[in-house]
């Protein structure tokens, strides 16, 4: 049986996260604080989350990954998008964008 | 460098672990620079990860190897488990390894025997026919004139070949000499293409073909692998060799396999089936032959019997003598044919019934034992759900568990039913199975028990697993399975499977007490006399020599004589007879005796040592002497019911009878012959059958041509059969030793076997069906208590005596149990009134039976009930209330 709700709010994710990927290859601690930076800490992402979804997202092959030094040296993983990536992230934010303006609607017009 | 998945696995690994590290490193490093202390900047990166290994482990799910691996942890954990519950296990696997073992046993007879009943070519295209009377269905023919087959074969359209034999079952006997002397064994004629058509290969050597049948052509035969192993020492120099067989010599062109056995004979002699031989032979004139033909490829056997009866209808223009008015032909599969009237073949089928539901039983217990775990473990189930396990992970953990039941269950399946086999071959009777058929472990038997196994324990395991999933997992971590329900419909069927089990198990039962009572009254048959360490045989004369019956005599009391001075023999007669069977029997005349009814009375010649040899009793008078058998004197000694049945109340001493029989031979015709003795009965129309009236004659008033003789020897009987037959070539070396067996080893074979066989089967089927109903009572009990351990504890807080729970429980299963019996008893009924047809011996109505089974079941049913009574009765009130 498959927990619907779930499935949704892991589908939100996987949006933001191909989201803030698309803008430049960043690794999962960025992702993590940028999500809580645009959502101005709504999200309280848990960690525990986070890179599950990563690496489902790579294993699906919509994000690649590098080890790449980062600003203080550091080696980190850095994700950025693949071509299949950017089309299924085009996807979902229209897909995203109907449903939502239907809810508004929906929520407005009850009102 | 080789493909290693889990090197793959264990780089993937590290760089989870760099990752995470430089994510936490990160995190304390900015939140350092936020202005944390050191160490709380790290106690707040790590607490964001709830717990960085369960992060590692949700990343690890995503790749198969984690899936093998988690199998693994899932496989060790069941085992640690499954070791640990001492009650469930054992159960579990032993309900499992006797429903497989026994299916399979069970399966693998019933495949030999019925399926695959012969081991020719595609052997279901082999196919009998007969010619059916319709005005009298009971008359059938089943042979062919030759020419008839002639023209059956040329003319169907069904048939790839036709085979004809003759002379088969033990009425050809075949006589050739070798090594010291003659011996003989049964041989059979059969057409020459029968062999290719028939499609074994031979042990050795070539088959016989029509090219050994055109004239001029060396006469072959062909001989069968346990006449090659017991007389001929398994040489394989005698392929090749030639024999004179009665006469004509035929070269040995091979040996067949084992599984040939066609008309139960040792030996076959091909045919021709040329016209003009047919015409012109004389060995071939005047037969009939019975026929079995193979199906074209896609005949069917309707086909094939339509196509026949038009062939047959234009035959009957040309010969219609041979044909009944209104006639048509039947064909059945040989396979078929071949056990019908067998008759443990045909209690193959209920006993392939009854195996069938053991093992469905089987199955059910250990699904209601995976229930009943499940159940007291939904506690755990809960807890491992809330504590983050998915759904997908308990499954397969359940999915685990349910297969290691399986596997070890199988296991020992296996082994029973390795074992089960090797007991009941040698157990076979004899003559109830069609000669061809061998009974051996079938794979294709065993790995459908064992996929049956597995796939109904996979189900039964994920059952409950589902069920307690479904479950709302915070109401099962805070309450027990018996408040939330676990279905009231689920209650119902698992008392059905125990009702269906004890059921089941009664009429097993009764059948294997008819069969038991049957096997014991014959086993305690007396027959009269002393069986043991008796020799039975006959000498066969050659029928090519001119032997007048005065010569034949002679031969035989030459060979007495040598006899009798065989070390470990004590004394020898003559005989026409073979115990418990009687010899020819015959009309009688008693002087003063006017009778309405038939009196009849069995014969036996023999001489003086009869009686001793035998040990049986001489009630009155005296036994044939000496001088009555060298003078053929004209005295006669009756057994008791030859004196109960025409002599009742008189003296038979003196009395004088007639034996109408005798009426056919010239020197005995109107011969009377004075009673001067009477000996206690001895069987003489089998085990069951109550003793007929004998008489007993000096051999010496006429050479019947029977040549039998009966030993009594001081050693075991078989250790003097090679002297017997050493002593018989040298008496005379055209003379063969036939027959030769110890009494045990007859009644053994025709007369205990097919009794003990039948008891055993039933016997063992009956014990495992009453283990698996003591299994299935307890699982369930077990499983009502562990259910309802909350209502138990506020019964006994409210006052409830421990002996009225233990009451509660054991009623509650004996409930069960006597639903089970009525239906058993029930069933019971109908089914032995199907036995008591099929088989001699067995009364439909045996108290003795019926009553042992009640008892028997009862008692097993309380004590399956007593384990889980005094587990409920050691509930403890507060606990179970601080459970719930």
């Amino acid at each position: 049986m498959r927990d619907d709700k779930s499935d949704f709010l892991k589908g939100t994710l996987d949006m933001l996260i191909l989201k803030i990927v698309a803008l430049g290859p960043i690794h999962g601690y960025g992702i993590a604080l940028r999500i809580q930076q645009i959502s101005n800490d709504v999200f309280q992402l848990q960690q525990g989350s986070l890179y599950p979804a990563l690496h489902k997202l790579e294993k699906d092959k919509l994000l690649t990954a590098e080890w790449k030094a980062t600003d203080t040296g550091r080696e980190a993983k850095f994700y950025s998008l693949t071509i299949k990536g950017r089309k299924h992230l085009e996807s979902e934010v229209q897909n995203w964008q109907r449903v939502s303006g239907a809810v508004s609607i929906i929520l407005s017009t009850a009102e | 460098m080789g493909w290693d998945p889990f090197a793959k696995k264990a780089a993937r690994d590290r760089e989870l672990d760099a990752e995470l590290s430089f994510h936490i490193d990160q995190r304390i490093a900015d939140n350092i620079a936020s202005g944390m202390a050191p160490d709380e900047a790290r106690r707040r990166a790590l607490m964001e990860f709830s717990t960085v290994d369960r992060v590692k482990e949700e990343v690890r799910d995503l790749h198969w190897e984690t899936v093998v691996e988690g199998f693994y942890r899932d496989l060790r954990y069941t085992l640690r488990t499954l070791m640990k519950d001492r009650r469930f296990t054992p159960l579990a696997v032993l309900a499992l390894a006797l429903g497989i073992g026994a299916a399979t046993v069970i399966f693998s007879a019933f495949y030999g025997v019925i399926l695959n009943t012969f081991a020719f070519k595609n052997a279901d295209q082999v196919t009998a026919f007969y010619i059916v009377d319709q005005e009298h269905p009971r008359n059938t023919r089943p042979n062919l004139t030759l020419p008839e087959l002639v023209y059956f074969r040329e003319h169907n359209h069904t048939f790839q070949d036709i085979s004809g034999e003759f002379g088969g079952f033990g009425s050809t006997p075949l006589r050739t000499l070798f090594g010291a002397g003659t011996v003989q064994f049964d041989g059979a004629y059969l057409s020459a293409s029968s062999f290719d058509m028939f499609g074994m290969t031979p042990l050795l050597g070539r088959l016989p073909n029509e090219n050994d049948v055109k004239s001029g052509a060396t006469p072959v035969f062909v001989i069968g692998a346990k006449l090659w192993r017991e007389t001929f020492n398994s040489d394989p120099s005698i392929v090749g060799k030639t024999f004179v067989l009665n006469g004509v010599p035929r070269t040995l062109v091979g040996i067949m396999p084992p599984r040939f056995r066609w008309a139960w004979v040792d030996a076959w002699l091909p045919f021709s089936l040329d016209q003009n031989e047919i015409a012109n032979n004389p060995e071939l004139k005047g037969q009939w032959a019975y026929v079995v033909g193979r199906l074209k490829p896609g005949a069917t056997v309707e086909q094939a019997a339509a196509d026949l009866n038009l062939v047959a209808h234009a035959y009957a223009r040309i010969e219609p003598r041979l044909y009944p008015q209104r006639f048509a032909v039947t064909a059945k599969r040989s396979s078929q044919q071949a056990v019908e009237g067998l008759g443990f073949a045909q209690l193959l089928y209920p006993l392939m019934y009854a195996v069938g539901l053991l093992l469905l039983i089987a199955c059910a217990n250990v699904a209601n034992l995976l229930l009943a775990r499940a159940t007291v473990r939904a506690r755990e189930i809960s807890v491992r759900s809330a504590l983050g396990a998915s759904r997908g992970r308990l499954l397969r953990q359940f999915l685990v568990e349910s297969l290691c039941l399986a596997f070890a269950g199988c296991l020992a399946g296996c082994f029973l039913a390795y074992v089960g086999i090797k007991v009941l071959r040698p157990l076979i009777p004899y003559n109830q199975f069609p000669q061809e058929a061998v009974i051996e472990l079938d794979w294709q038997v065993l790995l459908f028990s064992i996929s049956m196994a597995v796939l109904s324990t996979v189900i039964c395991g994920m059952a409950p697993a589902l069920h307690a999933l479904r479950r709302d997992i915070r109401s099962g971590l805070s309450g027990t399975g018996a408040s939330t329900g676990t279905g009231a419909a689920h209650g119902k069927l698992r008392s059905g499977l125990v009702i269906v089990e004890v059921a089941l198990s009664v009429i097993l039962l009764v059948a294997s007490g008819l069969m038991m009572h049957r096997f014991v009254q014959v086993e305690r048959t007396d027959l009269g006399i002393n069986p043991h360490g008796l020799v039975f045989a006959g000498l066969s004369f050659p029928p090519t020599i001119k032997q007048t019956p005065e010569q034949q005599r002679l031969v035989f009391e030459r060979f007495f004589n040598k006899l009798r001075s065989l070390p470990g023999v004590t004394s020898v007669s003559s005989t026409v007879t073979q115990p418990p069977f009687a010899g020819p029997g015959s009309d009688i005349t008693i002087p003063g005796k006017v009778h309405t009814q038939r009196w009849m009375t069995a014969l036996e010649l023999c001489n003086e040592n009869y009686l001793a040899t035998l040990q049986g009793r001489l009630l009155r008078g005296r036994f044939l002497s000496e001088t009555d058998v060298v003078g053929a004197r004209r005295v006669a000694v009756v057994n008791q019911e030859f004196v109960d049945q025409y002599l009742a109340g008189e003296n038979p001493i003196g009395r004088t009878v007639k034996f109408n029989r005798f009426d056919q031979v010239p020197a005995l015709k109107d011969q009377f012959f004075e009673i001067v003795g009477v000996v206690g009965n001895t069987k003489n129309q089998g085990m069951s059958r109550p003793t007929g009236p004998q008489v007993y004659l000096p051999h010496t008033i006429m050479w019947s041509g029977s040549t039998k003789f009966i030993a009594r020897t001081a050693v075991k009987p078989e250790a003097l059969l090679p002297d017997i037959r050493r002593i018989v070539w040298e008496t005379d070396p055209s003379v063969a030793l036939i027959n030769a067996t110890s009494l045990d080893d007859l009644l053994q074979k025709y007369m205990y076997a097919t009794p003990e066989f039948e008891f055993i089967t039933f016997t063992t089927l009956a014990s495992i069906g009453l283990l698996l109903v003591l299994i299935g009572i307890f699982s369930v009990m077990a499983y009502t208590v562990a259910l309802q351990t909350h209502e138990i504890g506020i019964r006994m807080a409210l006052g409830a005596a421990r002996n009225k729970v233990v009451a509660w429980v054991l009623r509650r299963g004996m409930k069960l149990v006597a639903f089970g019996m009525l239906i058993g008893l029930a069933g019971s009924m109908a089914t032995n009134q199907i036995l008591a047809s099929r088989i001699q011996g067995i009364q439909s109505l045996d108290p003795w039976a019926y009553g042992s089974v009640l008892v028997l079941t009862l008692i097993a049913g309380a004590a399956a009930c007593l384990a889980p009574a005094y587990r409920a009765s050691k509930v403890d009130p507060l606990e179970a209330i601080r459970y719930e």
